[in-house]
């Protein structure tokens, strides 16, 4: 990545998108828009500062929600460009508010909340397209309850989980058991603030707010007491004080017996070979679902990882010996078996029923947290690109090729790789990628040529 | 008539393409919907077969 933004020949233009495309092969009129990013690009140092002073709160799409960014931010840690960019939906500033903190802050100057998109015409001769893919939506099965039960993840959030960088810095907590957590730490700040609120009572009538409840409870304060007067607001802080420690301390005592999860299950093929959405095999599923279980128990060797798959689909170099490793030395056990639905169990626990093909027989089995291993799915917008680029969709919604010239697009001149493709897992993306450059330059030298 | 070549997405395919047809001396415009390169690769934590880091 950082070869990109170095490389004297390559023109980054992260944060644009093609509007428009005129011409043809050896002379394309491509029209870019730069979208505004409220951040200088030329004097943004990427230190930071920014980010820190700022006062609103996003929920992360780069940690897949599990984490929070601010609305000025850098999409992740090491992103290249390292310019900041400003949220024009959440920014305090650009939605009406006063603000401003982060432009103050900013020694280099940067902030620019006058920024607008600029449009800009590159002159090109041939176009590689490696739009990717989007994570197939598993809420649209409603037999895994994905969005009612926290601890059923897709396997990017597991990934993320897994991370050093990512919002649990690597260690696998449970999502309900963060939730939990997360409710303990707001009760406590409330329940600081009602402390600070009755010791100001006790302060002034030199008594325990305790006591003085009894007394108030049992009507036995005298009619002369000074504490008469504040009798009602201090009896009634003081229940809204109990009524915050009972469930603060129930909280605790469950999370007291939160451990990180140790019984993993691994669903496969939901999405994928399902004729209710995309009857392809998605291709790299079955491979990064062992990879995770592999890294799972390499960070806790007492993690127990089973894989549910209709087959495991370990095709390419070294695949199939990796998958034999996971399965003697990473505790995985792979199940042949398409999971029927997850419910949900005590503790939050997700349980599987599926049948056992091999023993024959339905089973119900809890575990820990469970990943789905989503199907690749082509980007939501794609077709829109299609249609500015004016090439063809195949009926998946990937750009259509021809199986004898595999990267030409249904237009001279236009190339596609990777998951644009079709589901393709990363060596051989960055084959095809490599394919695909050969293929422009051979497009663009043969109307050199001819001119 | 141009040389020049737009590679549209920077995630791992398009970095490969951009970075392959740079190196053979052709100008490239690289050109990214979100904030920074990297793409999906840029969230794994390892890869397989080598448990190698994404980034």
């Amino acid at each position: 990545m950082l070869d990109v933004g170095r490389h004297p020949n390559i023109e980054l233009m992260a944060y644009s998108e093609l509007i428009k495309l005129d011409g043809k092969v050896g002379d394309f009129i491509a029209t870019i828009r730069k979208k505004a990013r409220f951040v200088e690009a030329d004097k943004c140092t990427g230190c930071g500062a920014c980010t820190e002073v700022c006062p609103t709160s996003v929920s992360d799409l780069y940690n897949e929600g599990h984490a929070e960014r601010k609305a000025v931010y850098s999409w992740f840690a090491q992103g290249i460009p390292s310019t900041h960019v400003l949220d024009p939906d959440h920014c305090r500033v650009l939605t009406g508010k006063r603000c401003g903190i982060c432009q103050k802050k900013c020694q280099a100057n940067a902030i620019n909340f006058e920024q607008t998109d600029t449009l800009v015409d590159l002159n090109v001769g041939a176009i590689v397209v490696a739009t990717g893919y989007d994570i197939f939506d598993p809420g649209k099965m409603p037999e895994y309850r994905y969005t009612e039960l926290d601890n059923v993840i897709t396997a990017m959030e597991f990934e993320r989980f897994l991370s050093a960088s990512g919002p649990t810095a690597g260690h696998i907590d449970r999502p309900s058991d963060r939730r939990v957590k997360q409710e303990i730490a707001e009760l406590s700040k409330q329940l600081k603030k009602s402390k600070a609120a009755l010791e100001r009572f006790e302060k002034a009538h030199a008594q325990d707010s305790c006591d003085f409840y009894k007394d108030f409870a049992a009507n036995t304060l005298l009619p002369g007491d000074a504490l008469v007067k504040d009798a009602d607001k201090w009896a009634a802080k003081y229940q809204a004080h109990l009524e915050i420690q009972g469930p603060l301390q129930a909280l605790e005592k469950r999370a007291g017996k939160f451990t990180t999860a140790k019984k993993l299950a691994f669903i496969q093929c939901v999405g994928s070979r399902d004729l209710r959405f995309y009857p392809f095999c998605s291709g790299y599923c079955c491979m990064h679902s062992i990879k995770e279980a592999i890294i799972a128990h390499e960070h806790d060797n007492d993690t127990h990882s089973v894989i549910f798959g209709m087959d495991i689909r370990a095709v390419g170099k070294g695949f199939e010996e990796y998958k034999i490793r996971g399965g003697n030395k990473s505790n995985i056990a792979y199940t042949r078996s398409r999971v029927a639905e997850i419910t949900r169990g005590e503790d939050d626990n997700p349980v599987l029923i599926y049948e056992d093909t091999i023993e024959q027989k339905v089973i119900k089995r809890a575990f820990d947290l469970v990943v789905l291993a989503t199907a690749c799915a082509p980007v939501k917008n794609t077709r829109m690109v299609a249609d500015i680029l004016g090439i063809e969709l195949d009926r998946f919604g990937f750009f259509k090729t021809d199986p004898a010239e595999p990267l030409d697009t249904t237009k001279e001149g236009i190339f596609v790789c990777g998951c644009s493709h079709s589901p393709m897992d990363i060596p051989e993306s960055v084959a095809q990628a490599s394919s695909a450059a050969a293929r422009a330059v051979q497009a663009v030298m043969k109307n050199k040529k001819a001119s | 008539m141009t040389t020049d070549i737009l590679v549209l997405g920077g995630g791992i395919a398009g970095i490969q393409s951009s970075l392959d047809l740079a190196e053979m001396g052709f100008k490239v415009h690289l050109v990214e919907s979100l904030p920074s390169i990297g793409g999906k690769m840029a969230q794994l934590d390892k890869t397989f077969p080598t448990n190698d880091c994404a980034i």
